[in-house]
């Protein structure tokens, strides 16, 4: 998958799960300083990111990703 | 003083009096921390501005929020983050680039959860330092100013407590609401309260200089669970009890002795850390406390009444039993009870009825209304020998208790002597209690309470009295050689230095000891016992023997060359036999100490309070009572005293029913240079002075042996 698709995707479950306006979400916004995310919309979004995959993710390893970019990262590893 | 302790000497006042404070992370959900730091700071009515910073919420209780601190265009005095730890370095860095120099930092997940949790704290204070801030927390109730200047609470505290003179910080911030709580029940105010968590930037010691200039408060309690600096906690606390004339009360958790090595020596065994604070206290004046009531008991005492200007104390009860239990309370406290005056008795015995006691403890019968407790407690407080006056009351069924409780409070309020009560009971004088409380009348459940109180408010005025002496090095000493001795044994990656070698590093600083030498064959001990003097001592010196006595390798009151000679050869005979493994360094010659008190001193390094002398009686005054004090060095002529005074078996060197007093001058002027010693030389890691024998009042005193640990 392309990781301007993945980009894309990733923004999507992040507009979703904190109701935010998707162009209002940078490349490197931190979940929770720059988008307001607690801690049980962290949890969410890896949920969210699980579904919109159809991935299984290292769930602590997925606690440690704090960024969109981080979030891309992550994922792709998983497409690979 | 560090470049931090500067740092926050000019930014310490942001944190009790902003202007305006951001909060950082906060948001809408009241029950959470976020939410109610930013409530609280409201509802407390905080005279300044306040900015809510939030990523999402857009408004909060009606108040429009900022996305980031960088965005507010307005100064900001102080910061409270309470971001989750994962971001808190975010808003630091921000808070930084604003020009913040106060942040709280209120969020947990640090050093306390070990791991990424102390990387994170790293990274916070290496920004606090790019940035010159001064941080409290992480991990930390916060911050409350109940001056109402400024009526701050910077915290998730509940509620904003009652205005005081009681200044409070303290690590544990789940320890503060529980105090909070506690104190609103029985109506005790603060000035300052502080929770200051992991303190890896502000700690207990910057607080204590700040609250000794701070003129809301009066008295300053801190709880520790852990102190960082012991020296520098004990050089504040002097200084705010000397500059500021403040008493510093402490309650210290984990009073176990974990700290205590199983080091060699007597010095280390006994050292147990817990020991050395009870000794670090009471050389600074700081009054240690047992419990969170024991502390709150003594600070009320303090912090609402006259301190007590004599130890004489005047008793009136209703009831006989608790006068008595009050009489032996104030005796065991070291207490009097004051001796009226014939006009004192007179009026008593005029106005009480005839079966009344009309001396101390005065009893006024059980049937007493209020008019009668108001006659006794007036006469009694105008007795020039009465220094303070505890007020007893039972409830029976005439006793007036609220009308009492008033005339009490008013009479508290007329004299400029400390009244302390006690209504015994609970539910009937319940009321009364309160009355007492909110006009800060000390009231105490148990008569004994009053009297250790009472007692701890007077030694405080009495150590104000006394004027603190400054610390003057002992400089007739060879400080070079000192260096030299110890230092050729490390390169040597020496330990342990034996007894004759020991003593030449003892010689330096002119400790006593008498003639000495170490010799190696039986005409070196020959002629070495004649230059020593008659009569003299031998001993073997082995690193391989740890018990001279047990392989007889001690003789003992030599009279001649010829003597000393044969004591030689039969020494390393016997040792030969014993433990022919051992490497002998020699026989050491000594000249025989006459018989005198066994003393015990010694030189540890803890690891809190750095170089510590230990001092007692040797034999079984250590050995079975553990009769020992500590001091830690440098200690001055005051210090030195006093920790020889600690010793219960102190009267017997001082001279006790025939036995004649000790050279207590050569004594002290030992434990000094023991004490520059310490500080001169950290190479030392333990010194085991045992024994010292102390020879009668102008005879001095000889070290008989000496171990030192490198």
């Amino acid at each position: 998958m392309e990781r301007q698709e993945i980009k894309e995707r990733v923004k999507k479950v992040i507009a979703n799960v904190l109701n935010t306006d998707i162009a209002e979400i940078s490349d490197d916004a931190n979940f929770i300083f720059d988008l307001g995310a607690d801690s049980i919309q962290s949890v969410q979004l890896i949920a969210g990111f699980e579904e919109e995959f159809d991935i299984d993710m290292d769930e602590d390893k997925a606690k440690e990703v704090q960024t969109v970019s981080g979030a891309i990262d992550f994922i792709a590893g998983y497409l690979d | 003083m560090t470049r931090r302790f500067q740092i926050h000497k000019k930014n310490l006042r942001n944190f009790f009096y902003p202007e305006s404070i951001a909060v950082v992370g906060t948001n809408r959900q009241k029950g959470t921390v976020p939410g109610d730091v930013f409530i609280n700071l409201l509802k407390a009515e905080f005279n300044g501005v306040i900015f809510p910073v939030s990523p999402r919420d857009t408004f909060i209780s009606g108040v429009k929020t900022y996305k980031y601190v960088i965005d507010i265009e307005d100064p900001v005095d102080l910061a409270v983050i309470v971001f989750p730890s994962s971001v808190v370095h975010l808003a630091l860095e921000q808070c930084g680039k604003k020009g913040i120099k106060a942040v709280i930092v209120i969020s947990a997940g640090f050093r306390e959860v070990g791991g990424v949790g102390k990387e994170r704290e790293d990274l916070l204070m290496e920004i606090a330092e790019k940035y010159e801030m001064s941080v409290i927390g992480p991990n930390c109730l916060g911050v409350i100013n109940t001056d109402s200047r400024v009526r701050l609470n910077a915290s998730f505290a509940r509620s904003l407590p009652h205005e005081g003179n009681i200044g409070f910080i303290s690590q544990s911030g789940a320890l503060c609401t529980g105090v909070l709580d506690y104190a609103r029940a029985h109506h005790i105010g603060f000035s300052k309260f502080i929770s200051f968590g992991n303190k890896p930037d502000v700690n207990e010691i910057d607080l204590l200089y700040y609250l000794a200039e701070d003129e809301k408060t009066s008295i300053i309690l801190i709880y520790l669970e852990e102190i960082s600096d012991g020296r520098g906690l004990m050089q504040a606390a002097e200084h705010v009890i000397e500059k500021g004339n403040k008493p510093v009360l402490l309650l210290k958790g984990g009073r176990t002795s974990e700290g205590a090595s199983a080091a060699a020596s007597h010095t280390g065994s006994l050292a147990g850390s817990d020991r050395i604070c009870d000794a670090a206290c009471l050389q600074s004046g700081i009054i240690r406390c047992d419990t969170i009531e024991d502390m709150f008991n003594i600070a009320v005492a303090y912090a609402y009444q006259p301190v007590p200007r004599t130890n004489k104390v005047a008793i009136i009860t209703n009831a006989g039993g608790p006068g008595v239990l009050a009489t032996d309370a104030v005796v065991r406290e070291g207490l009097k009870i004051a001796q009226f005056s014939e006009e004192t008795t007179d009026i008593l015995r005029k106005s009480l009825p005839a079966t009344a006691n009309i001396n101390n403890p005065v009893d006024v019968i059980g049937d007493a209304r209020a008019d009668r407790y108001k006659v006794a407690m007036k006469a009694v407080c105008d007795d020039p020998e009465v220094g303070g006056l505890f007020v007893i009351l039972t409830p029976q069924s005439m006793t007036e208790i609220n009308e009492i409780a008033q005339e009490v409070i008013n009479v508290s309020s007329q004299y400029d002597k400390p009244l302390y009560a006690s209504f015994m009971g609970e539910a009937d004088v319940g009321e009364g209690i309160q009355m007492l409380r909110r006009n800060r009348v000390p009231h105490y459940f148990l008569p004994e309470s009053m009297a250790k109180s009472f007692v701890k408010a007077y030694y405080f005025n009495e150590l104000a009295k006394e004027s603190g002496t400054e610390h003057v090095p002992v400089e007739d000493v060879d400080r070079d050689k000192t260096h030299q001795l110890l230092n050729k044994a490390i390169e040597a990656k020496r330990k342990h230095l034996p007894e004759f070698e020991a003593v030449k590093v003892l010689e330096t600083y002119k400790l006593p000891l008498l003639p000495n030498g170490l010799a190696n064959s039986a005409d070196q001990a020959a002629e070495l016992a004649d230059e020593v003097g008659y009569p003299v001592v031998m001993k073997v010196m082995s690193e391989d023997i740890v018990h001279k006595y047990d392989v007889e390798g001690v003789e003992l009151n030599i009279r001649s060359k010829e003597e000393a000679g044969k004591a030689y050869e039969e020494i390393m005979k016997r040792v030969g036999q014993y433990a022919p493994q051992a490497r002998i360094d020699g026989i050491f010659v000594t000249r025989q100490i006459p018989k005198g008190e066994e003393i015990i001193l010694g030189i540890k390094r803890d690891p809190v309070f750095g170089p510590v002398i230990m001092f007692g009686m040797g034999g079984v005054y250590v050995e079975v009572f553990e009769d020992i004090s500590f001091g830690v060095a440098p200690l001055d002529g005051n210090a030195t005293e006093k920790m020889m005074e600690r010793i219960k078996a102190y009267p017997l060197l001082k001279g006790f029913r025939g036995r004649k007093a000790r050279d207590l001058k050569v004594l002290k002027d030992t434990i000094m240079r023991l004490s520059q010693l310490a500080v001169d030389c950290p190479q030392i890691k333990e010194l085991d002075i045992n024994p010292l024998i102390l020879l009668e009042e102008g005879q001095g005193a000889y070290i008989a042996d000496a171990k030192l640990m490198l």
